[in-house]
């Protein structure tokens, strides 16, 4: 009884869910196996769209450079954002009085759409009219005063630091939580049996934190798989200058919608269901390592 | 503490991943009026320009006078959502009866689904320029899936006052027009605005310095013979030339966005914008005061003998009629009466565009100076006419080549093998 109006209860989510994601997402993984002419479906294709994806120009050189710029991606946003929004939330945990009002405003950029900051930043930018390389000449760093976006080898690394100084209250907030969830008795008593801040910080929070670390771990890395706003505003499409900032949804973009190719349905469903896989698989595995570890704290 | 379910993880990831998955199944929307009141036919009318609404409205008013039984409904949508739209719509049963189709290779999937209607034999098109009815094709059969709405052309725009400040006119010759360049810069003035960053402005920028140095429509049937490829000398020669005039274009080009460039013309801060037809209308509105000028670029030196300044041109906004369409008689009428001069006459009046019907005068001078040009000396823009038919595309591969190219990653040489490559992978010539 209890059981049935339970189901009763979760019935309306479920069904929203199966209607607007479950289905389309199964339908969107059964298309990657037959051949498509514009929207009609043509015969079985087997596997044929997923060889393509690895045999055929322009995916066979396209997606492993987007996918390598994904996990650059990913492993920027660790290396930046993460770090330097868990040092932002130890300091604010400290001072209790502005912690509120610091957390609001590190978390601002993030209420604006990254379409508009990729566009103001691209403004910022701007080799021609942006103020960041006006500033740099009249500062004398006239060698720094860059093409940013326009250099391959400044453009991703553009992309990746705007999305860390926008998102970077995400962590703050995340960790600000989590440590307020730490036992204040802890502490004190390391502190008391003479641990250093140091030691108290790295044998103590550090380990207490680990879960939440994980979670901001899970969510930078479909994050970052996901990436498409940002890189689109700064890049278009084809991830401008020279594919330097080509990504791998930014790839299925093209293939699906601005191919024309008759086949596009195909070809992208089979690159959005990898993509599944890989973001699938990838939390999975991450979650397998985290279990493990937090095992071996809580146990 | 406390117990944690590491499922949530696992939940999180599907639910993020789903969404992006999702993301590509089509769904059904877009409800059309469809149905008639008082034995009235209304037609749906899609269309990808929602800035030409007004101008629309008031030309069907003129088709709905002459027509009294039909309704016609012109429904506008984002250009970047349309083709999803369109697709999406096509295969359901609201779609519209008389949709705006893209063109050339871009308008295959469409037509491959069978959603288009054949024209042939229903709508006489004798007399139009060969390569606007290329926009309307079906690669497989050959047959005519719609009728051209527009001609756009690559211009290159020059700014009057700036030119006769410096003691410059349009320059006849490839060594004037370098002298020009000299001149210009020398005064402070950056030459030609480009916008290296945005890699689709790049082949457009090429077809206006290089065309007449390749060899427009001679070239273009060579290469489908197969008797020249990308790799041709005279090819490569005029992809050079964009790397020759980098010194003419504004610092550290590969980072200057297109609007950048379109604002430094603008702001008269430069004295030469390739652009195109469609550009014109932007330019107009953001210096009124601005006296401005077309003019072909001339032959390169090395550019074979007797070659002509060109004009490369290519056709758009292409209207279709739809099979699943409930008023076929009505629609292909509607559809017909848009190959007339009366049609194409109030397109040039209202949505201001060079129309593809022959014969229509432009009341822009410079528009008609555009149509003139092309229609003395035109030529494809080869890249979207012709090699828009799979993928890679020649537009993306060379805009991105170019960028290499502009950065000192690639010379002129590897830019067209890589195009000449890119292409094959699906390109036959002389099928």
């Amino acid at each position: 009884m209890r059981r049935r109006s339970g189901l009763l209860f979760v019935a309306p989510a479920l069904i929203l869910f199966g209607v607007f994601v479950l289905y389309p997402m199964v339908t969107a993984f059964s298309y990657a196996f037959y051949h498509w002419q514009g929207t009609t479906r043509g015969g079985f294709a087997g596997f044929e769209h997923f060889t393509t994806l690895f045999t055929r120009a322009p995916f066979k050189t396209d997606m492993p450079r987007a996918l390598l710029h994904n996990v650059l991606f990913f492993l920027g946003t660790m290396a930046f954002q993460n770090t330097i929004g868990l040092t932002v939330a130890l300091m604010l945990h400290r001072r209790a009085r502005t912690r509120r009002m610091l957390q609001t405003l590190y978390a601002m950029p993030y209420l604006v759409s990254p379409i508009v900051i990729g566009y103001l930043w691209t403004l910022l930018l701007s080799p021609t009219f942006g103020p960041v390389n006006q500033l740099l000449t009249k500062i004398g760093l006239e060698s720094w005063a860059l093409p940013w976006l326009g250099d391959p080898d400044t453009a991703l690394w553009v992309v990746i630091l705007v999305s860390v100084w926008q998102w970077i209250g995400f962590p703050v907030l995340l960790y600000g939580a989590a440590l307020g969830g730490v036992p204040e008795e802890l502490n004190e008593a390391a502190r008391v049996d003479g641990a250093s801040h140091r030691q108290a910080f790295f044998r103590i929070t550090l380990p207490l934190l680990v879960p939440a670390i994980g979670t901001v771990s899970v969510l930078t890395f479909i994050f970052a798989m996901e990436a498409f706003a940002l890189p689109y505003a700064f890049g278009g499409s084809t991830g401008n200058p020279a594919g330097a900032t080509d990504f791998i949804s930014l790839l299925f973009y093209r293939t699906a919608f601005d191919s024309g190719a008759a086949n596009a349905i195909g070809t992208s469903s089979a690159m959005a269901t990898l993509l599944f896989i890989i973001i699938f698989g990838g939390a999975l595995a991450a979650t397998a390592v985290l279990r493990r570890h937090e095992r071996r704290i809580t146990g | 503490m406390t117990r944690r379910t590491p499922w949530k993880y696992v939940a999180l990831a599907a639910l993020g991943s789903a969404v992006a998955l999702s993301a590509c199944a089509p769904s059904s929307g877009g409800d059309s009026g469809g149905g008639g009141d008082k034995g009235k036919t209304t037609l749906t009318v899609w269309s990808w320009r929602v800035e030409d609404e007004a101008a629309y409205n008031k030309i069907f008013d003129v088709y709905e006078k002459s027509h009294k039984d039909v309704t016609v409904d012109f429904k506008p949508f984002k250009s970047t959502e349309y083709n999803k739209i369109l697709a999406t719509g096509l295969s359901g049963s609201d779609g519209p009866d008389v949709p705006q189709v893209r063109s050339y290779g871009q308008v295959q999937a469409t037509i491959a689904s069978g959603a288009l209607v054949p024209l042939d034999g229903k709508v006489d098109l004798t007399g139009w320029d060969e390569n606007v009815l290329a926009s309307a094709k079906g690669k497989e059969d050959g047959k005519l899936y719609s009728v051209p709405l527009a001609q756009q052309a690559t211009v290159m725009y020059y700014n009057k006052g700036l030119f006769e400040k410096n003691g410059l006119k349009a320059p006849t010759t490839w060594d004037e027009f370098m002298a020009a360049n000299k001149k210009l810069k020398d005064a402070g003035v950056v030459p030609i605005a480009v916008g290296a960053k945005d890699d689709w402005t790049l082949p457009i920028v090429h077809e206006i310095i290089g065309a007449a140095t390749f060899g427009g429509t001679d070239f273009q049937k060579a290469v489908q013979s197969g008797d020249k490829s990308f790799t041709d000398p005279q090819w490569v020669a005029s992809v050079k030339l964009l790397k020759d005039l980098e010194p003419y274009m504004p610092k550290s080009v590969a980072g200057v966005a297109s609007t950048d460039a379109q604002t430094l013309f603008s702001a008269e801060k430069a004295a030469m914008y390739p652009g195109g037809s469609f550009d014109l209308a932007v330019l107009q509105k953001a210096n009124p005061k601005m006296q401005i000028g077309v003019f072909e670029v001339p032959p390169a030196a090395g550019a074979p003998s007797g070659a002509q300044p060109t004009t490369a041109g290519w056709a758009d906004g292409n209207f279709a009629v739809s099979k699943k369409s409930k008023h076929q008689e009505q629609a292909l009428e509607l559809v017909k009466w848009m190959s007339t001069k009366e049609f194409g006459q109030m397109v040039a009046d209202e949505v201001k565009q060079i129309s593809a019907v022959p014969g229509v005068e432009n009341k822009d001078e410079i528009l008609q100076q555009i149509a003139d040009n092309y229609e003395k000396h035109g030529s494809p823009y080869l890249l979207l006419t012709d090699f828009r038919y799979g993928t890679p595309t020649g537009t993306d591969l060379l805009g991105k080549g170019i960028q290499e190219m502009l950065l000192g990653k690639k010379d002129a040489a590897a830019v067209s093998k890589d195009l000449d490559t890119g292409v094959k992978t699906w390109f036959k010539p002389g099928a």
